[in-house]
């Protein structure tokens, strides 16, 4: 991750947006006190980081975040396992999955407080349910994707079903799980900030709220910016991981290319 | 292994002997669900101040902005006590859910400024309930104490109210609503009023006083609890009235004290500077059953229609001071 300062970097156009935001702000072009500048809003954000609560309130929302990416994306990967290997598991549960997979989960917010409270409990099951299925659907797709010669050579050396899943199946899937992880990455900080904002006292979304109600509007896109940071550098550190994980696939894919 | 189990058995059985004393030194755990305004002082005083300590209370307060959750989460038992706007609180009992007052809130005062305040553009020449007739008031929400004050305003000012349409818009984005043009007129309450004004008073001016205007000193929010942890905890929420009317009185001794706006800019997060510019509400210890009276009959005229029971019988003794 090198950046560079050349005219046709991305960078460019970020840069060129702050200056349009700074301006726009303090030209008063949307006619608001409610649109502050750039450097109020950074100004805001330094206050609040050095108090140490900003930190801790993004702390809290990335371990919510984290415990329901890990626990959404295991069980969408061991479903995903079962359902591609017993097809009657699929024919079973796959409309149950398909009339579940489309619900906002916002909507399904204020039920579940009902069932599982305000905090924890209810934040990192409602992030698991979204990690779940494009973690699942992926997982499906992947072992549909091993080639059938992998896996009669796998038979032919007397491998067992259950190690042909673990040491063929699953490696050969591994790219389609982890591009599954990554969409799941971005929905995953969504629903954590959405779950915050609805219920409870807890993390970057409850405060995002209380700073709207307090008529603070530097303190509130100081929180949207720290969101688009940390967005950005979550699908950033995902991508090293990626690229360390399965390199022998991107290895592949370049081979095809040549 | 029968001897252990016996030997489980008995010290299972001893266990509530030695719980007694232990419950006795630690304080009981209570989570109430409070909204981020003004009238949520006391409450946050008598917390500071240690008088829920002093009755053997520890509080837990969960904010919630829009207070949807409040009420569901009360009868979800994820709260002992919810406060809530009297409205809502009655369109709840109305559906069957047992809800009983334990403590008054908050009500208008009798004379201006009020907490709740009509607000339009200047130069748009809408002056009256008359005037907004075919035309847009914006509302945090329908059918709940802010709409009904400023439907109650509407006719009171010669509007027929069922030809003013209802725009429901967060309090935040309100004055910004109405300097846009996309509204005609909003209802707001403290602190948006004085924040509408601080921040729009170039454009944006305040026609009306929804409370002091229709109905002087009418109710406005409340804490519940249910029927059912009241029947068998009773004495604890005693013990909840007894802590919060002692905050009702710090907060009452320092109505033009700036230690109460302190106090309010350190839970609701609002600058100081702006609630320089806040009208306060009167902070009742009670709920009494003339208010309710008043409110439902209001209620009733403004399509909130249905068999409601007698208002004595939803106070619990704690709010009958």
């Amino acid at each position: 991750m090198r950046f560079s300062a050349r005219p046709s970097s991305g960078l460019v156009l970020v840069a060129g947006l702050l200056v349009l935001w700074e301006v726009s702000a303090r030209l008063d072009w949307m006619h608001t006190p409610n649109w502050p500048p750039l450097t109020h809003v950074l100004a805001a954000l330094l206050r609040d980081t050095l108090t140490g609560e900003i930190p801790l309130l993004v702390g809290g929302t990335l371990w919510r975040m984290a415990a329901g990416l890990a626990a959404g994306g295991v069980v969408g990967v061991a479903v995903g396992m079962v359902f591609a290997a017993l097809p009657l598991t699929a024919r079973l549960f796959g409309p149950t999955v398909e009339l579940i997979r489309p619900i906002p989960i916002p909507a399904v917010i204020p039920p579940l407080v009902l069932f599982l409270g305000l905090d924890n409990t209810m934040k990192v099951t409602v992030v698991a349910l979204t990690v779940f299925f494009p973690v699942l659907t992926n997982t499906m797709q992947g072992v549909g994707a091993v080639e059938a010669d992998t896996l009669a050579m796998g038979r032919t050396f007397g491998i067992g079903p259950l190690r042909r899943a673990l040491h063929i199946t699953l490696p050969a899937v591994l790219p389609y799980i982890l591009a599954g992880f990554r969409v799941s990455l971005a929905l995953a900080l969504v629903v954590t900030v959405v779950a915050e904002m609805i219920a409870g006292e807890q993390g970057v979304g409850h405060y995002l709220v209380m700073m709207q109600f307090a008529g603070r509007a530097p303190e509130m896109y100081a929180t949207v910016v720290v969101l688009a940071v940390l967005g950005y550098l979550l699908n950033r550190a995902f991508l090293m991981m990626e690229r360390r994980v399965i390199h022998w696939w991107f290895a592949l894919g370049r081979q095809h290319d040549e | 292994m029968t001897e252990i189990t016996r030997r489980l058995a008995l010290s299972l059985a001893a266990l509530p002997l030695a719980a007694p004393p232990l419950l006795g030194q630690s304080l009981t755990k209570m989570r109430v669900s409070v909204i981020p305004v003004l009238d949520v002082a006391p409450l946050h005083a008598a917390i500071r101040e240690g008088y829920f300590a002093a009755e053997g209370l520890e509080i837990d307060t969960s904010t919630t902005t829009g207070g949807a959750t409040g009420l569901p989460g009360l009868v979800a038992g994820q709260f002992r006590a919810t406060f809530s706007n009297a409205v809502s609180i009655l369109l709840g009992v109305r559906e069957g859910l047992d809800f009983r007052f334990i403590s008054g809130a908050s009500r208008g005062t009798m004379t201006p400024p009020d907490i709740l305040a009509v607000l339009a553009k200047k130069g748009s020449g809408i002056r009256s309930g008359k005037d907004l007739e075919g035309k847009r008031i914006a509302s945090n929400t329908r059918n709940n104490i802010v709409w009904l004050r400023g439907m109650a305003w509407v006719e009171k000012t010669g509007g027929d109210w069922n030809k003013v349409t209802t725009v429901e818009v967060p309090f935040p984005q309100m004055a910004d609503a109405l300097a846009g043009g996309r509204v005609d007129a909003a209802i707001l309450s403290e602190p948006f009023v004085a924040g509408a004004l601080a921040t729009h008073g170039d454009t944006l001016e305040r026609i009306g006083w929804p409370i002091s205007e229709t109905a002087p000193g009418g109710t406005n929010a409340q804490y519940v609890g249910m029927k059912e942890d009241l029947d068998a905890n009773g004495e604890i929420f005693d013990r909840f009235g007894r802590a919060l009317h002692r905050g009702v009185d710090w907060v009452n001794a320092r109505l033009t004290d700036p230690a109460l706006l302190e106090l309010i800019a350190g839970f609701s997060r609002v600058p100081v500077e702006r609630l320089r510019q806040v009208a306060l509400p009167a902070y009742p210890k009670g709920v009494t059953p003339a208010e309710l009276d008043e409110l439902l009959a209001s209620m009733k005229h403004f399509g909130m229609t249905g068999s409601y029971p007698a208002p004595a019988s939803l106070i619990f003794r704690s709010a009958a001071v």
